[in-house]
């Protein structure tokens, strides 16, 4: 995946456990600075790497961590120079997801190389989406929850998020959520 | 009708459109209209919402025809929309979307569904501010590789200079056990059995030494030593190398007239002096052509330059080696002979500029000079000036006669000021130099040696460079002021900066062999 997801995971690793854990990491992976370029394309094999290593670290599972993950990349994207992206791709836990496709075009068209995800609002009723993920990766289901959390997050929803179907490059999802406050 | 859309389609497309009826009232309206701009209400006469910039409202929609690009601003707000506007039977389709700049991304309260899909504007600013994003963290990026390397440089640092002292205290200790097997062969050489065992010690405190020199080299420690060296001889001795410097379509003429005499040097620096020299005339003569390399000794001021640089000015008045490179080529223009010796500063397409600012730095180290001369198309000249090695009195083996009255001993030998902080190593010299006839000082501080040379003149300071308090060059530097005359010879594991040594000052990289530090003494 890009260096620029690497980034993130370093960011939350440095955040939740400190400067120390995340150089004791590089050092256990062998390393540093060149795996970190925002711009370039590295194996996913190295990205899961970080992430199992991160995992360890966080005492969790590689699953809970790809979950922890997402909900922190929302947070990620959400400051900084990405915030403003982020705004405009929708103000509302409904248009943020039906818009996503579009976002992630423009990511598509500035970063080649990118292997992005598609999602499609399949219903879209008060409270009730169901979301279908489609992407030709695997394992990212965990991942693709903690993002959903993390959106219910910066909407200040709340809810449940549900896999009602796997299929081969696709997962369904069922979210039901009400705006707290 | 080729095709036709239902008003949720248009609006998909086109989330701000308007439609206005013949009657000039608004008959129709896209969701970005509904989400952003709730007084315009449906069969609303266009006029009460919108401005057309640069029309009357009627007029516009009275003599339209066809397609005509058209920009609205709502009123009582700052919207602006701007686009088509689409004229047909049953009125005007204003095909047109909200205005929108990169900052209003991030403060508007629009957002992608208020525009279209293939809405060009809106693609391309996310592309910038998503470029944009990119670029600051590439900056970030390069900052960090930038830390990495000076954090790798600085651990290389560390650890050659680790590794320096380590060859340093090594050396040391070879020092003392090459001197003390010096002794012991001295004393009782004469028994086969320890003269042999001795021998043992010896070849393998060379071998040793010999580690040690790679451990420094490795570690990028300077290994070379500075003694008189006859400036003819190393000529001569490195005609090959020199003769391969120039090439082939070059004829190197020599003419070596400087008496056997010495001057202070490190061999290598010298020789990459020389180099340097031959390479910038090689290089002044493309097409081939003659060199001549020529050695002389001068007596009084070297006159590079006419005005006199007190700090260069060699060895004011004493005698000087001449060395001078004269090639047949272009020759340099004014401007560039004064700018050849700055550092980074080449005429030449691959030059670096480092060669002739290396050997300046080389001449003005060992106290000398050099400067170019030349005639435009005639050639140039490259001097270089090395002081001569002051001679010193011979020494006085034990035993024999006494010598030159001159000396400041009554008993005619010559006096030697010896500082060494390692008692083994100050133990083994004294016994040595007293068996070869010197009458020795010794002084395990810097301190000790400065009230000595208070109180008596020698002929000679030997001084280890690294001791604690007082050092080794601080010591020479002020042996000096108190006896001009005084011949210092440093000796360390390691090499001082060049900076710290004074022009004729002579080094000897420990561990040392008593006979080069013997011969070294006299001279
Ligand atoms: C400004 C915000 C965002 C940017 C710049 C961005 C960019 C990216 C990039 C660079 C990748 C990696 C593709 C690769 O290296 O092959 C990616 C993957 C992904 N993104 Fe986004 N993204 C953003 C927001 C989001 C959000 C809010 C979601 C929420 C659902 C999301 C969902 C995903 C998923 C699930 C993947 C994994 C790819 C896969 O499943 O194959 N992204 N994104």
């Amino acid at each position: 995946m890009y260096g620029m997801i690497h980034r993130a995971m370093r960011q939350m690793v440095q955040e939740e456990l400190g400067e120390e854990a995340w150089l004791a990491l590089e050092q256990k992976l062998d390393i540093g600075p060149t795996e970190l370029l925002t711009g370039m394309v590295y194996d996913d094999a190295l990205t899961l790497e970080i992430v199992a290593e991160a995992a360890a670290r966080f005492n969790l599972s590689v699953d809970q961590t790809l979950e922890a993950f997402g909900q922190y990349w929302v947070r990620f994207a959400g400051q900084g120079s990405l915030s403003s992206i982020m705004k405009f791709t929708g103000q509302n836990l409904a248009s943020f997801i039906t818009n996503l496709d579009r976002l992630h075009l423009a990511v598509g068209s500035a970063m080649p190389g990118a292997r992005l995800p598609t999602f499609s609002t399949l219903e879209n009723a008060p409270g009730h989406l169901v979301v279908e993920y489609r992407s030709d990766r695997v394992g990212m289901e965990p991942f693709v929850k903690g993002l959903l959390q993390g959106l219910m997050d910066r909407f200040d929803a709340c809810g449940e998020i549900a896999v009602v179907h796997r299929g081969e490059k696709t997962i369904l999802f069922d979210i039901r959520y009400q705006d707290k406050g | 009708m080729l095709l036709s859309f239902s008003e949720k389609q248009i609006g998909a497309l086109l989330p701000a459109f308007l439609h206005i009826d013949k009657q000039l009232n608004i008959s129709a309206m896209g969701p970005g209209i509904l989400r952003h701009l709730p007084h315009v209400r449906m069969g609303m006469p266009c006029a009460e919402a919108f401005d057309i910039v640069n029309y009357d409202t009627a007029q516009f929609f009275q003599e339209g025809a066809n397609v005509q690009p058209v920009s609205l601003i709502a009123r009582d707000s700052d919207v602006h929309l701007s686009g088509a506007a689409i004229f047909h039977d049953a009125g005007c389709l204003l095909a047109v979307r909200f205005a929108i700049t990169e900052d209003m991304f991030a403060d508007s309260s629009m957002d992608l569904s208020d525009f279209g899909h293939a809405d060009p504007v809106i693609l391309s600013t996310m592309l910038i501010v998503l470029q944009r994003a990119m670029l600051e963290e590439s900056q970030a990026n390069a900052i960090e590789l930038a830390h990495e390397r000076q954090r790798s440089a600085d651990l290389l640092e560390r650890t050659s200079r680790v590794a320096g002292y380590m060859a340093h205290d090594f050396n040391n200790l070879l020092s003392v056990i090459r001197l003390n097997t010096d002794r012991l062969s001295r004393q009782f050489g004469k028994d086969e059995k320890i003269g042999k065992l001795a021998e043992i010690i010896q070849e393998m405190a060379a071998r040793g030494s010999e580690i040690t020199q790679s451990l420094m080299t490795l570690s990028l420690q300077r290994t070379d030593t500075r003694q008189p060296l006859a400036v003819d001889q190393v000529i001569q001795d490195n005609m090959g190398v020199l003769d391969s410097v120039v090439g082939s379509n070059i004829t190197l003429k020599l003419n070596l007239d400087a008496d056997g005499r010495k001057s202070v040097v490190s061999y290598s620096d010298f020789l990459n002096a020389l180099i340097n020299l031959l390479l910038n005339a090689r290089e002044a003569m493309p097409m081939g052509g003659q060199i001549a390399l020529s050695t002389s000794i001068g007596v009084g001021r070297s006159n590079s330059h006419a005005d006199g640089d007190a700090d260069t000015d060699m060895a004011a008045s004493g005698s000087y080696i001449a060395i001078q490179i004269a090639d047949t080529g272009i020759g340099m223009s004014d401007a560039l002979l004064a700018r050849a010796f700055e550092p980074q500063f080449s005429s030449k397409p691959n030059g670096t500029g480092l060669g002739l600012a290396s050997v300046r730095n080389f001449a003005a180290e060992m106290g000398g000079d050099v400067w170019l001369e030349s005639v435009e198309g005639m050639g140039t000249t490259a001097y270089l000036h090395l002081p001569v090695a002051r001679t010193v009195a011979p020494l006085v083996a034990a035993g024999s006669s006494p010598p030159n009255a001159g000396t400041p001993n009554a008993l005619g030998k010559q006096r030697i000021l010896l500082v060494e902080d390692e008692p083994y190593a100050l133990e083994a010299l004294v016994e040595m130099l007293e068996a070869e006839g010197y009458a020795v000082t010794a002084c395990t501080s810097g301190e000790e040696a400065l009230l000595a040379l208070g109180q008596n003149a020698y002929d000679v300071l030997l001084t280890d460079v690294l001791m604690p308090g007082q050092n080794g060059t601080e010591v020479a530097r002020d042996a000096c002021i108190v006896q001009p005359s005084i011949k210092v010879i440093l000796m360390s594991g390691y090499v001082p900066d060049s900076a710290a040594l004074q022009p004729g000052w002579l080094f000897l990289h420990k561990p040392m062999e008593s006979a080069k530090l013997l011969q070294l003494i006299s001279g």
